[in-house]
């Protein structure tokens, strides 16, 4: 379903030169690598949010290469959790979807949790949240940068099994 | 706090208030003594008088489109400059923000000559001036957008807004206005576009050249300032500054109470990145930096271009020639008119003593308001409110206040006591000393200070060689604040330089100005001596940019 | 407090009072001159310095904006004793100051100024020849008209002030302040006999607030009417220069001024309606608490032939010397007229009133259809 061919992207070195993925409806790639070798890079570039340098990027048989990001359909959760500190964890939630925000939040485990300000969340809340947004969000695809590198290791452990059971 | 911090901050209070509190109560009780205490006739009798009527409509109205064309001329060259990147954006946001320390009188020759006969040649019909006022203050104030709004813009985690790129309802422009930019940049529009209401409001220098037959408050009290408090004697001048004051005051205190809640609103929960991540090019930001930075030093140029073009009197036509004379005439003076070294020299004390005085008690009062917050908060907010005080007050007013209280007090003080300006600038000048040293005392860490104490440094070796080192920054640019402003102040010096010897340079600039057009050398001296004052104000302004903190989000 | 704290006190209160205390009283010395004027043309450089090598005073001026500041400054001051010698007081705020109790008497020889057995046109010491004040120049306040425009055909030429209040004038008559400017107010003083004031007092107010309606332009000071606005003058070849105005007020021979400079011709012309002119003089005043003696000098000085005579040509007035008249040059006579039934008011009248008619004309300019 999402098919990348020939990505190739460099800043000083080259980061990637002729990758391609292929993944198939609910599949789960990881992506594995030292840091800095350009990981957020590729996702950033896989969802539009940078220039590839080549190739292309096909999303259900149509060429979304340069299609700008907001209209690509691709989700990202960013490596610290994007919250609006204006909004409340609600108004967060209505950035993807106006309803069905308590069916999400009690998804990721955060029950009851609509009315609160985003300022009082703990890491680990912050960025269950972030994904009951991205979820709502229903993409295509769904990029993951790192998510749980900020939180402990037993947190890191539970949301990653969340995270497998819900998708 | 010890003793000795104690000590000298209850004399900084005093003494702030002595020369700020006392000579306004003693104004405000000798025009009351002329005028009675009944504010209703005071307002009314703005009405009353041809000389002020329609000068409180006025004053509102030409603030309140003064604000709008502000914004709508500075925010998109806020939101340009923030956004992406430019070559040599330091030297650029210096530019754009430099007309904010141009004093205002020489705006006003700027102004002149752009719609004058050697220029757009508009001033001929009178529907003109009023736009030229709109855009004067829209010049002068453009300069706070960029400030409130640009660091904002530059600092903001682009996380922020890829996030919204990525989900649903972030997708339309209209929708990131509404979650994002709007939120965010609200709190900025909101304060800028107060103290550009305020700026506008209180205008005087610009207003009394541009705008000759409509008057706003602020010049209107100017205006019949000489014949104010006199018992028996053209009682209606005394009425007209009451009423004047009362609104300006009650206007004044409005803005700077939603500046503070603004304020408090804007303690930002917004994540920072620093300016260091990469933003983008936008070669078409070029359409609105060009003509903004064209727009900048037009009346600039056009002030220095004037005080070389002379109208050639032997010809009854409008021809010109190029020439110094207008600087020599400047130079030289005459029985009439001080020497522009003679106003230089006065400018150039005036500001060293108001230096020598506001300097220490704004930093005294500053450090004892910081210490207070320590334990008794709410002593120390009023303390912080009570420097605040003279915001509230208009040049015209402080001048007014100074005159007419120290007539009451000495009567020939006024006309004797040569550093009777100074007084007015001390004034003016000390809320911003605390404005600028305040905040950098909250930031200063602790730990350093902490550390010089169990090392076993005295207080006084701590102070100054702790202390003082590195608050450097910001006292240079209070130094350099305070000079600034009192060598460009116009509005309270216009009233209390009573004694032609007294003349500082902006006095000198409106003098020659006023002098009968029928001399050809009336405007290109009075554009000499402003430029050498805005070559002055233009130094000081450099210097401060080089020393200023980017982190710090206020108005300096 | 430990002792270096208090030394440092100490030494920053030594530094301190003493430059201030030195400034509070500043003895003025015997040899200074102090003169608060407006922008007087007479009072040249030359002049001066001419003046100050003869005495071996030091002359200093005080600018103020117009003659009504004057009086005010000179309010304001009473007793400081910082100017001696005031001038550019008219007779229409002569009144006042004397009332007022500001001014010093002096010793000066009159007898060459034109006094009330003159056979001159116009007598100097008509409204006053007290010791308080001296005249140095005189004229008559009256209408100018453009007369290439106002020419009987595109606009006619006014018999009658209520002419003024028609809609062909509208916009187009321009006039100074009779709160801040002297031709101003002594024009306000002849509309006021125009007007017959002792019997009728509704037509003054009613004739300005007509005027208002009819946008009148009323600046705060002479030049800015006459440059600024009035299309029959010089003002054309200034900076700043409007040309809305084909009327305004100055003085009877400003045509003959304008003659003299353009080489003998002039468009501008003065309105010779009855009781609309109005005779002025000015004044130059010992200030009560000044040095009377070295103010006596300068107004000595002012009189005198060599300056006096001067003044139709230094500062554009009639000299106030029994037998001087205008240049004949370049039709600066020619073209300047004695009004044939000038405006009449009493001196004490104005004294008396000055202050009730201002309030009136307020009253008036502020009254809206």
């Amino acid at each position: 379903m999402l098919s990348c061919v020939n990505l190739s992207k460099k800043y000083d070195k080259i980061l990637f030169n002729e990758l391609n993925i292929n993944l198939e409806k609910g599949e789960i790639l990881a992506i594995i690598g030292p840091s800095g070798c350009g990981k957020t890079t590729l996702l950033r570039c896989i969802c539009g949010l940078e220039e590839l340098d080549s190739g292309k990027i096909l999303l259900n048989g149509d060429d979304i290469t340069k299609i700008p990001a907001e209209e690509r359909g691709i989700g990202l959760l960013f490596q610290k959790p994007v919250l609006y500190p204006h909004l409340s964890v609600s108004g967060n939630l209505s950035l993807a979807s106006h309803s069905n925000h308590e069916k999400a939040l009690v998804e990721v485990g955060l029950p009851n949790f609509e009315d609160r300000d985003v300022d009082t969340l703990s890491g680990g809340e912050g960025q269950r949240v972030a994904l009951a947004r991205a979820l709502l969000a229903n993409p295509n695809v769904l990029l993951l940068d790192e998510p749980f590198s900020a939180l402990d290791l037993d947190m890191s452990i539970k949301l990653i099994n969340d995270v497998r059971a819900l998708l | 706090m010890t003793n000795f911090q104690r000590f000298f901050g209850i004399l900084a209070v005093f003494i702030y208030t002595a020369i700020t509190i006392i000579p306004i109560v003693f104004a405000i009780d000798r025009l009351v003594f002329v005028s009675g205490i009944n504010p209703m006739l005071w307002i009314q009798s703005l009405d009353q008088n041809f000389v002020s009527q329609n000068s409180i409509a006025f004053t509102f109205v030409q603030a309140f489109f003064s604000t709008i064309l502000t914004v709508l001329i500075g925010f998109p060259v806020a939101w340009v400059l923030g956004r992406y990147s430019w070559p040599f954006k330091p030297f650029l946001r210096s530019i754009l923000t430099l007309p904010f320390v141009i004093p205002a009188i020489i705006a006003a020759m700027g102004f002149l000559t752009i719609t004058g006969p050697y220029g757009l040649d508009v001033r001929t019909d009178e529907s003109t001036w009023w736009w030229t006022l709109i855009f004067s203050h829209a010049w002068f104030n453009i300069a706070l957008i960029i400030r409130f709004c640009e660091p904002v813009l530059s600092t903001l985690n682009p996380n922020f807004e890829e996030q919204l790129l990525l989900l649903p309802n972030g997708v339309t422009f209209l929708s990131r206005l509404k979650n994002l930019w709007i939120p965010i940049l609200t709190p900025a529009i909101a304060a800028a576009s107060c103290m550009t209401f305020v700026f506008s409001f209180t205008s005087f220098a610009l207003v009394k050249w541009i705008t000759v037959r409509d008057k706003t408050l602020e010049s209107t009290m100017a205006e019949v300032s000489s014949s104010a408090g006199i018992q028996g004697y053209m009682e209606s001048s005394s009425d007209i500054v009451l009423g004047a004051s009362l609104i300006q005051f009650l206007v004044l205190l409005a803005s700077l109470w939603l500046m503070s809640f603004l304020q408090l609103r804007r303690q930002t929960k917004w994540h920072q990145a620093s300016e260091l991540f990469v933003q983008n090019k936008n070669t078409k930001g070029w359409l609105v930096l060009a003509p903004a930075i064209f727009f900048v030093q037009l009346p600039i140029t056009s002030v220095i271009l004037g005080s070389f073009r002379i109208r050639d009197a032997n010809e009854n036509s409008n021809s010109f020639k190029w020439s110094t004379e207008g600087w020599s005439e400047a130079f030289q003076g005459s029985y009439s008119f001080p020497p522009l070294s003679d106003a230089l020299f006065n400018s150039l004390i005036y500001s060293f003593g108001t230096l020598i005085i506001a300097l220490p008690l704004g930093y005294i009062l500053a450090s004892t308001i910081h210490k207070l917050e320590e334990n008794n908060s709410n002593l120390s907010r009023i303390l912080e409110m009570y420097t605040m005080l003279p915001f509230a007050l208009s040049a015209a007013m402080i001048g007014l206040g100074v005159m007419l209280g120290i007539i009451k007090f000495n009567p020939s003080a006024a006309y004797d006591f040569r550093f009777l300006p100074v007084l007015a600038h001390v004034i003016i000048t000390v809320p911003f000393v605390v404005r600028i040293i305040l905040p950098a005392l909250r930031s200063f860490d602790l730990s350093y200070d902490e550390n010089a104490k169990v090392l076993g440094m005295s207080n006084f070796s701590r102070f100054f060689k702790i202390k003082l080192p590195l608050m450097k920054g910001s006292i240079l640019v209070a130094t350099v604040f305070t000079l600034a402003m009192s060598l460009g102040e116009f509005g309270a010096s216009f009233i209390v330089a009573r004694n032609s010897e007294w003349i500082t340079l902006p006095l000198l600039i409106d003098s020659l100005r006023g002098k009968p057009m029928k001399d050809p050398l009336t405007v290109p001296s009075s554009n000499a001596v402003a430029t050498v004052l805005m070559l002055i104000t233009i130094i000081l302004f450099l210097i401060v940019e080089k020393f200023r903190n980017t982190k710090d989000r206020g108005m300096f | 407090m430990n002792f270096s704290n208090l030394s440092m006190l100490v030494i920053a209160c030594l530094i301190l009072f003493p430059s201030f205390s030195g400034c509070i009283s500043e003895d003025r010395s015997d040899n200074e001159l102090v003169i608060l004027t407006y922008d007087v043309n007479a009072l040249s450089d030359s002049m001066i310095s001419k003046f100050e090598n003869n005495t071996g005073l030091e002359v200093k001026m005080i600018k103020v904006e117009d003659s009504g500041s004057i009086l005010s400054y000179l309010i304001q001051n009473k007793g400081s004793g910082n100017v001696d010698l005031a001038i550019g007081l008219d007779n229409t705020y002569l009144p006042t100051a004397i009332e007022l109790d500001l001014l010093e008497e002096v010793s000066i020889v009159k007898d060459s100024i034109s006094g009330m057995n003159s056979s001159s046109e116009m007598q100097a010491l008509g409204p006053y020849d007290g010791n308080l004040a001296t005249p140095f120049d005189m004229g008559y306040i009256c209408l100018n008209y453009d007369s290439s425009i106002v020419d009987g055909l595109n606009f006619t030429i006014p018999t009658s002030l209520w002419n003024l209040t028609e809609p062909e004038w509208k916009g187009k008559v321009a006039l100074p302040s009779p709160i801040t400017s002297s031709p101003g107010r002594g024009f306000m003083l002849a509309t006021l006999d125009y007007f017959d004031w002792q019997n009728n007092g509704e037509d003054f107010s009613n004739w300005w607030t007509a005027m208002k309606d009819n946008d009148v332009i009323i600046t705060s000071g002479w030049s800015e009417a006459y440059e600024t606005h009035y299309t029959g003058g010089y003002g054309e070849f200034t900076e700043g220069y409007i040309g809305d105005a084909h009327i305004t007020v100055s003085y009877c021979h400003s045509p003959g001024v304008e003659s003299w400079y353009n080489g003998n011709w002039t468009k501008s012309a003065s309105l010779d309606i009855d009781n609309t002119a109005f005779f002025q003089v000015e004044y130059a005043s010992a200030i009560k608490g000044g040095n009377s003696g070295n103010a006596e000098k300068f107004i000595q000085y002012l009189i005198s032939s060599e300056v006096n005579s001067q003044m139709p040509v230094e500062n554009l007035m009639y000299s106030v010397l029994e037998g001087q008249k205008l240049p004949e040059e370049n039709g600066y006579r020619f073209n300047s007229i004695i009004p044939s039934n000038p405006a009449d008011i009493d001196n004490v009248d104005i004294g008396k009133n000055m202050e009730i008619w201002l309030e009136e004309w307020n009253e008036a300019m502020i009254k809206s259809d």
